[in-house]
């Protein structure tokens, strides 16, 4: 028998294991033949097998889209009252190599052996095959015996191996695990937070936050230097505090992720270099991911704790932050994410900063202006709405630009204050951040409808404010989507997002990153991993 | 001077093995152990990719050196002078690494090891030694010559200055394009053996974030 694990991996949907039937004799026999091209069973050997009552075979049918069929399949004989039992074959189809396939259909039939009440389950293996050895190795099965010539023509000798059952339940619970819900811990350094998360699949284990942001007050805006300084100072004890949170120990993690983009370079750098460390010490895959595509990924999460959800697909993402304004269509959260627009000058979050300053408000300028907002007029002027004329539809149909804006508000409040007339405030601020909202919604809105998705998914700082959940509601529910909202606390930068799309994009199947990447600041969101 | 315990010695400290990691100039990782010596040293003058190759080139010396993490005594960071961008990068890496080897930090500065180096190589007496600070400045570190036992006094810096204005001028002076791991490594095993000091778990930037504090908002109308 033979398990090569040694091929290029591709990414596909997790097979579905389902018991064999006749019916899948030639599908069976098509992949068995591939597969033991010198040795291959007859169809007759392999028609008994699966109608024998002795036998269990299990095979691996594709998921979802793509190409459907059997791309896997398993045989395990276990005679009645008989404490012994036989791996009587397994075959993974070369595409689905390397993602686990094997590993899942060996531990399906040790079970089978366990309700059959063996006691010890037997394999031969080829001795030239050592990916398969290890995969049996690491699955508790010790070498017994060599017989010798067993594998003709080719005249190889055979490995005879032995798992005595029960299956230690550590080892089987590594195993069922790593895959579909690996433990991963995220860093996020793309920015002024240094976040570190850590997941169990879609489970929140822990989401830990050190800021800078008072560092950052006094200059106005996130200055790059002082949050990359930060970042050093923080990130030890930040890591530190969500191991013990998650009540994990380092050495247990499936893999690491950060973040490599986009975002500051000199920020990302430290986060970059030191998830690369982190992985060669415990020895564990590194996957480096797309920030904007993980700020969709948080709709995963359960603040709390919780299990977790899958994202509805597909669905428009609207990522508003200090430092991020993009509008995306995501297809599928580990395969196909499209950058529908963004914006062309400041960020969202950047203009509520400006105007704060201009208003005489402290930073960060979000939360100010909502405040002194509350009870100003939104219709109280008409601040323009940057790239919303028919003209600038036509070729910025979803990108956004608030540089326009801040200066109108500047201007006008100059005006004000040149005239020797009092600011009303709250008014300005209530009519700012009313247009800031307007286009923000109007162009998601929009791309729900001409994309014909009817779900937004919200993400970023920006959604902190009030009055963006408020008006997100109002004309989502107006025109028939479905409105997600991550918790606030997945909603700014942390790196519990970042854990878990690396989860799911381990669980896909996906390769890990290697170590050779670096800090893309401009990193497109087409690439949801490098 | 005696030091108590600067690290903590464990029961698993066999012979000392450090890995050690700069990236103050371009990018240097070693490891070294106070009998072997350097073990294994890979070292790039690219000061553009720290970030890229760290992650390969600790996984490329461990290998070499034929040391599992587990094996290490502890992880020597380079602390600079050097150009933050970079330096950041070899400091996060070694302090990544020791928390998940379960290991020490060891903060050295970095010119100690070109001063070692230049010592090693022959050098007798006062040193001056120099690395690009970038923006047409540069860092640098005096030393008196060797202790008895081989060790750099350093007796001045490190400081930072503009290429008119080094101070020390008088001195033999040697410029550095790189900083080896492997010398940085060697001496965090003498000063360890000897029982002195290492230097402090801080960065040495040296220079100010490239920032005024905000003076309020600008007009946008004439």
């Amino acid at each position: 028998m033979t398990a090569d694990a040694a091929s290029a991996s591709a990414p596909v949907p997790p097979p579905v294991l389902r018991r064999a039937t006749m019916a899948d004799l030639d599908a069976i026999m098509s992949l068995e033949t591939s597969t033991f091209v010198t040795d291959a069973w007859s169809p007759a050997m392999m028609r008994s097998e699966l109608r024998s009552e002795h036998s269990y075979y299990l095979v691996a049918e594709r998921a979802g889209s793509g190409e459907p069929g059997v791309v896997g399949y398993a045989g395990l004989r276990a005679v009645n009252g008989s404490t012994d039992a036989d791996i009587q074959t397994i075959a993974v189809a070369p595409a689905v190599r390397r993602a686990g396939l094997g590993r899942s259909l060996m531990l399906a039939l040790i079970d089978e052996a366990e309700r059959r009440d063996a006691r010890e389950v037997f394999l031969e293996v080829r001795a030239d095959n050592p990916g398969a050895q290890r995969l049996y190795a690491s699955l508790g099965f010790e070498q017994l015996a060599v017989r010798p010539h067993y594998y003709q023509p080719d005249d190889v000798d055979a490995l005879v191996m032995r798992l005595t059952l029960p299956m230690q339940d550590a080892l089987r619970s590594a195993h069922t695990n790593s895959r579909a819900e690996p433990l991963v811990l995220g860093i996020e350094t793309s920015c002024d937070e240094t976040g570190i998360g850590i997941v169990r699949g879609t489970r929140l284990l822990a989401n830990v936050i050190a800021s800078s942001m008072d560092e950052h007050a006094r200059y106005g805006g996130v200055v790059p230097e002082v949050a990359a300084r930060a970042h050093l100072e923080a990130l030890e004890p930040t890591i530190t505090e969500a191991v013990a949170r998650a009540g994990i120990r380092l050495e247990e993690l499936d893999a690491i992720a950060v973040t490599c983009g986009p975002g500051l370079a000199g920020a990302l750098m430290v986060g970059v270099g030191a998830a690369k460390a982190l992985a060669v010490a415990l020895d564990k895959p590194l996957y480096g991911v797309n920030h904007l595509v993980g700020h969709v990924g948080a709709d995963l999460l359960d603040a709390d704790g919780g299990q977790g959800r899958e994202i509805e697909l597909p669905t428009i993402a609207l990522l508003v932050s200090g430092g991020h304004t993009s509008l995306l269509h995501v297809r599928s959260l580990t395969d196909d994410v499209e950058l529908l627009g963004e914006t062309i000058d400041d960020a969202a979050g950047e203009a509520f900063d400006k105007v704060a300053r201009v208003l005489g408000l402290p930073y960060p300028g979000g939360p100010q202006i909502d405040r002194v907002a509350a009870t100003g007029d939104p219709n109280a002027i008409r601040f323009p709405r940057g790239l919303t004329l028919p003209k600038d539809m036509a070729k910025h149909r979803y990108d956004f630009s608030f540089s326009g804006l801040k200066t109108a508000v500047a201007r006008w409040v100059e005006k004000r204050e040149d005239a020797g007339e009092p600011v009303p405030v709250a008014d300005v601020a209530a009519s700012f951040r009313e247009a800031v909202v307007d286009v923000l919604l109007r162009k998601a809105i929009a791309a729900c409808v001409d994309r014909e998705v009817p779900r937004l998914l919200l993400g970023g700082g920006v959604v902190a404010n009030a009055r963006v959940r408020q008006l997100a509601k109002e004309r989502t529910d107006a025109a028939g989507i479905a409105l997600r909202i991550p918790a606030l606390s997945l909603c700014t930068d942390n790196g519990a997002m970042i854990a878990a799309l690396a989860a799911q994009r381990i669980a896909a199947g996906h390769a890990p990153s290697g170590l050779d990447f670096g800090a893309d600041s401009t990193l497109p969101v087409t690439d949801i991993q490098v | 001077m005696v030091v108590e315990k600067p690290w903590c010695l464990r029961a698993d400290y066999a012979g000392g093995m450090l890995l050690a990691i700069d990236t103050s100039a371009g990018t240097s990782v070693a490891v070294v152990d106070l009998e072997g010596g350097v073990l294994s040293e890979l070292t790039t003058v690219d000061t553009m990719r720290h970030a890229e190759v760290i992650g390969g080139m600790v996984r490329d010396a461990l290998a070499q050196a034929s040391v599992t993490p587990a094996r290490l005594s502890g992880v020597v960071a380079g602390m600079g002078p050097g150009p933050f961008t970079g330096l950041r990068v070899g400091i996060a890496a070694a302090k990544a690494f020791a928390l998940g080897a379960g290991k020490p930090l060891v903060p050295i500065v970095s010119h100690d090891a070109v001063a070692l180096e230049r010592y090693s190589a022959g050098h007798t007496g006062p040193l001056l030694v120099v690395t690009d600070a970038r923006r047409r400045e540069l860092y640098w570190s005096a030393y008196g010559g060797v202790d008895v036992l081989g060790i750099p006094l350093r007796s001045g810096g490190p400081g930072l200055a503009k290429p008119a204005e080094v101070p020390h001028a008088d001195l033999p002076r040697y410029d550095a394009a790189s900083v080896s791991a492997g010398q940085l490594g060697l001496l965090a095993e003498w000063l360890y053996a000897h029982r002195r000091p290492f230097a402090e778990d801080r960065p040495l930037y040296l220079r100010s974030p490239d920032v005024t504090p905000s003076t309020g908002p600008k007009r946008v109308t004439a």
